[in-house]
């Protein structure tokens, strides 16, 4: 009858009307829980993207802790890197030859040295064989304190060996950090008698005589690079002595005590010899 | 047909088969009770029937309904989810792309790598002045203790002397020591075949 019609779809929106409210809820609900899975509002495609999305941070963090292992590994720490490619015409060079330009900027920083660097490379395909060369090269570093590395650096653009650059650097910066540690380690040992007036990150060191005050010992280190790219250390020794002593110099001592100080370090390498030197003008007598 | 009154109270039974079907229609769900609809119509006051059926329904769903309000803490988000899913996609795929890159310039420093299952495998990229010459790899295990698990390095180069010396105290070391000898090889390689070349193609020949 007409009153159980009406009832009927009274009914049927009702149910419906909750069903609705149901779907939602309970979207809501999974949301609440943290839990993102498929919404049965969004389409199969959606749902999809959600995996995908998830996916695609797990790989994201897989290559960062590559980037992080690599980076610990090599002890260089590449922070940004872009790749422009242009395409040589080779119509107008020998047939069969594709020769490809690429320009690529590269950016990090190898413990406190950062680098900047672009260069271009010139990869030239025949149908014997690929070569690859770098036929530009240019070099920004920091900090600008260490004078040694600018000379360096033109060097290596010069002759646009970027592998030289970077082996070069990683002895360098490893040059640095061991005479960091070496200075810090006398300076901790004998307080009274080390001094090192620009911190431990300086290249020189200075021992003072706490017995006969005016004499002094400046240890000057220095990290060289080669021509070819080689890192070695070199170490010199200053002194300052008050006239007097000087004069009573009879067999002097003083005037020969950069070279004697020389053999010393090939003798007994760099820390002994700076301990011996230190010993001798603080008031250990052992 | 007492069971038939007992299950639904207050109600008018029409007659025993038609309180049987409602108690099938009770017990199962809402889906298999549309696949019967057509035959309870057949019957007399099947609109009261899916009047009851609509009721049960909307018992159930009101059941339901209380459940999930309770269930839910705080009140749905008002964003659109599919928009924030695509923006962050791209947001990921280009630092993904980033780093990916990244990883290939290391090639450029002399000493690159890929994470294996077992350990790593390293690159060893050679050159002479500007000439990038020939890559040499080292697969390490990384166990203790560490391990070279397979390399193509040449023969005359004194891998094992290296990794005796450096490789399980200083991993970095052994690297930039075999770098060393590699890339020397690799340079006098070069310039021989160089030198070769150009007698080759000098005139006297």
């Amino acid at each position: 009858m007409d009153s159980e019609t009406r009832e009927l779809r009274a009914l049927e929106a009702e149910v419906a009307a909750l069903q609705r409210e149901c779907r939602m809820l309970q979207n809501a609900g999974e949301k609440a829980s943290g839990a993102w899975k498929s919404f049965q509002n969004i389409s199969q495609s959606d749902s999809e993207e959600w995996e995908s999305l998830k996916d695609l941070r797990s790989r994201l963090e897989h290559l960062r802790s590559e980037h992080s292992f690599l980076s610990k590994l090599t002890g260089f720490n590449i922070r940004n890197y872009s790749k422009m490619e242009d395409i040589v015409n080779t119509e107008e060079t020998e047939k069969d030859t594709k020769k490809v330009l690429q320009k690529h900027r590269l950016s990090g920083n190898c413990n406190m040295v950062t680098f900047q660097l672009e260069f271009e490379v010139l990869e030239t395909e025949t149908k014997e064989k690929k070569s690859s060369i770098i036929t530009d090269l240019s070099i920004i570093m920091e900090p600008t304190e260490y004078s040694e590395l600018s000379e360096f650096a033109s060097r290596a653009e010069e002759k646009r060996d970027l592998l030289m650059f970077f082996r070069s650097l990683h002895f360098f910066v490893e040059w640095c950090e061991y005479r960091e540690n070496t200075f810090k380690h006398f300076k901790e040992k004998y307080p009274d008698t080390v001094y090192l007036l620009e911190g431990t990150c300086s290249h020189c060191m200075e021992i003072r005589s706490t017995r006969q005050p005016g004499f002094e010992l400046v240890i000057v280190w220095k990290i060289q690079i080669d021509e070819e790219g080689m890192v070695f250390p070199k170490l010199d020794l200053l002194t300052k002595v008050p006239e007097r002593a000087l004069g009573l110099d009879k067999n002097r001592v003083i005037e020969t005590a950069p070279l004697s100080f020389r053999s010393l370090l090939g003798v007994l390498g760099i820390e002994a010899a700076l301990d011996s030197l230190i010993r001798l003008f603080s008031g250990d007598n052992n | 047909m007492e069971s038939a009154n007992t299950l639904c109270p207050g109600r008018k039974c029409k007659g025993g088969v038609l309180a049987h079907l409602e108690r099938l229609e009770a017990q199962t769900n809402i889906s298999n009770r549309k696949s019967e609809e057509p035959t309870v119509r057949k019957k007399e006051s099947s609109l009261r029937t899916k009047i009851r059926e609509l009721q049960q329904q909307r018992d159930k769903l009101r059941a339901e309904v209380k459940q999930w309000r309770a269930r839910v803490k705080e009140p749905p988000a008002k964003e659109d989810p599919s928009r924030t899913v695509i923006s962050e996609q791209e947001v990921l795929e280009r630092e993904w792309r980033n780093v990916e890159a990244i990883l290939e310039a290391y090639r450029f420093t002399g000493l690159s790598g890929k994470l294996t299952s077992r350990g790593v495998c390293m690159c060893i990229s050679t050159a002479f002045e500007g000439n990038l010459l020939d890559s040499y790899f080292v697969d390490l295990v990384i166990e203790k203790p560490l391990r070279i698990h397979h390399h193509s390095v040449p023969v005359f180069i004194p891998l094992e002397k290296i990794a005796a010396a450096h490789l399980q105290t200083d991993v970095q070391r052994f690297l930039f020591s075999l770098w060393e000898y590699l890339n020397a090889y690799s340079g006098r390689k070069y310039q021989a075949d160089q030198l070769e070349n150009w007698t080759a193609d000098s005139p006297s020949h």
